[in-house]
């Protein structure tokens, strides 16, 4: 029965529908993309993760400073963003590689034979996706703030200077990070080499940088007001890498002896961070092999 | 089984008067992880980046220490906190790869009893990670000394404190690599490892430091990344002591807390590979 109604729906498309409705198109694929990404457990796992991690440290934070005199509770907002970029950008690396670990990309790409269309439903899927766990993030770490507040007795005023700035690039840099996973693991296709990448890129070299800092820099040494060049130097460095100019989408600071990005400036170098190996990506699917 | 070759047949015959032990010894699963690790010729290229990543950053400190007569040490031993993720890529790997690529399973069933394959991983690990720091240290103090003798740093392997920092780097590499198998062992996924190794050894630290106080200090020192304190110099282990609201372990106890981490670590892979599927 199943039979006959396919045949008859086949018998139809070449005389009333244009022949390509038929195949893969873009719709089609980004549906496909993100019927796979929440079909896995794990991607539900890391945005919970996303979510619990960014309340807790928030919250635990507040906690501890809402004893200070100047208590300010939105001060301690972004305090659970470096560790609540972990699973996104996890996430990110293992959709990038999902298909080329289990060997399912050779289904894919025969069902998408021009290829780049399912690079482009990733991104699309792991945004989406990327985008909603960021605003449930940031609306945990907003709750979270709620009850130190309360007991200071001050009210939350989200519409204040600098706050929404603060929301918004908290949730851009979330959903970035998980893009910037996603281009890493699309264009090295190997999960472990990828998620080194992509850790020591986010996490670990801002730590590195900071470490050599304060290795190059006497401790003993009296304050001569000036900023030594070699701090100077390491601050243009991590402005310039993913989580520094991350850093700059949520608050207007200034960073001693680094060029003054701004948050829009600090936006474009997070987007070149994923477009750059996104395109590189997209030129390895469309000239080489997949293997 | 069918079809076993002639000369099989005729050496099975013999065995009675063959002196050497049959079957699975240790020895034997020592010599099979050796010849799995060396074989893959990402382990090659991985050693490569790691020695790279030491001398690189040493090389490029050099330029930031300006103040002549300090010693040499603390600048070669400067790139270990980023290439200790190479040693904890080997160790997560040698652990972890085998459940991943199913290979697991031949493995097992040639070794029944299960530890021996642990065992050999972790010797295997060990050895692999001392040469491969050893050679990262050689080179960073290789390729520092033209530039350490023009800025007057001195390198006195005799002075016992440049000793602790050089041993340390070593050592602190070999625990990071037996913590990575630990942890590949126990989770059987690379990249879960890798993540949680990182985590651990890194990104808790660094975000402990930013937000000091007593139970952050005291988590601080019972990570396992309190082991770098075997690379830190007396005058920064005392800056680190003055700032810190917890308990501060000297170099050797802090190295304890890495050893006791990887030895904790393997011991629950252990206890789970003993009583658990191998799937």
């Amino acid at each position: 029965m199943t039979a006959t109604t396919a045949a008859s729906r086949r018998a139809r498309p070449t005389a009333h529908r244009p022949a390509d409705a038929g195949g893969p198109t873009l719709p089609r694929v980004v549906a496909a993309q993100w019927t796979a990404l929440t079909s896995l457990r794990s991607s539900w796992w890391a945005a919970a993760l996303t979510v619990v991690v960014s309340g807790v440290l928030t919250h635990l934070s507040a906690q501890a400073s809402s004893v200070d005199p100047g208590f300010d509770p939105l001060g301690s907002l972004t305090s659970g963003v470096v560790l609540s970029q972990v699973p996104p950008l996890v996430l990110g690396v293992l959709v990038g590689t999902g298909d080329f670990s289990t060997g399912a990309f050779r289904t894919t790409y025969v069902a998408v034979p021009r290829r780049w269309p399912v690079l482009v439903a990733q991104t699309v899927a792991t945004a989406a996706f990327a985008l909603l766990t960021a605003v449930a993030a940031v609306a945990a770490a907003v709750l979270a703030l709620l009850p130190s507040a309360r007991s200071r007795d001050i009210a939350l005023d989200l519409g204040r200077d600098g706050t929404p700035q603060t929301l918004v690039g908290m949730t851009l840099l979330l959903t970035a990070i998980a893009l910037l996973g996603l281009a890493i693991g699309a264009l090295v296709r190997r999960s472990v080499p990828a998620l080194t990448a992509a850790v020591l890129l986010v996490l670990v070299l801002p730590v590195v940088l900071l470490l050599a800092t304060d290795l190059s820099t006497d401790p003993l040494a009296p304050a001569t007001g000036g900023v030594p060049p070699a701090v100077a130097v390491v601050n243009t460095v991590v402005a310039f890498l993913p989580s520094g100019a991350g850093a700059l989408l949520t608050a207007d600071v200034v960073v001693e002896g680094a060029p003054d990005l701004g948050p829009w400036g600090g936006g474009l170098v997070l987007a070149a961070w994923i477009a750059l190996p996104l395109a590189a990506a997209a030129l390895r699917l469309r000239t080489r092999d997949v293997v | 089984m069918g079809g076993v070759p002639a000369t099989a047949t005729a050496r099975r015959a013999r065995p009675a008067r063959d002196p050497r032990p049959r079957g699975v010894t240790l020895g034997r699963v020592v010599a099979s992880e050796a010849d799995k690790l060396t074989s893959l010729r990402s382990t090659g290229w991985l050693a490569l980046a790691t020695v790279a990543a030491a001398a690189a950053t040493a090389w490029g400190l050099v330029f930031a220490r300006p103040e002549p007569g300090a010693s040499g040490a603390p600048i070669a031993v400067a790139g270990a906190v980023l290439s200790q993720l190479g040693f904890l890529v080997l160790g997560a790997r040698t652990g972890a790869d085998e459940y991943r690529s199913g290979t697991a399973r031949s493995t097992f069933a040639a070794v029944p009893r299960r530890l021996p394959v642990l065992a050999g991983q972790a010797l295997v690990t060990a050895a692999a990670a001392l040469v491969v720091a050893v050679t990262a240290l050689g080179a960073a103090v290789a390729a520092t000394a033209g530039l350490r003798a023009a800025a007057g740093l001195a390198l006195d392997v005799t002075d016992p404190e440049t000793a602790r920092l050089l041993a340390g780097f070593v050592l602190h590499q070999t625990g990071v690599a037996l913590v990575g198998l630990g942890l590949g062992a126990l989770v059987r996924r690379p990249d879960a490892a890798l993540v949680a190794g990182v985590l651990a050894l890194v990104v808790l630290d660094h975000l402990l430091a930013t937000n000091p106080g007593r139970v952050a200090d005291t988590a601080r020192a019972l990570l396992p990344g309190a082991g770098a304190r075997v690379l830190l110099d007396d005058g920064r282990l005392d800056a680190l002591a003055a700032g810190s609201l917890g308990p501060h372990p000297g170099p050797w106890s802090g190295y304890l807390v890495l050893a006791a981490w990887a030895a904790a670590l393997l011991a629950a892979a252990a206890y789970r590979l003993r009583r658990g599927d191998v799937t």
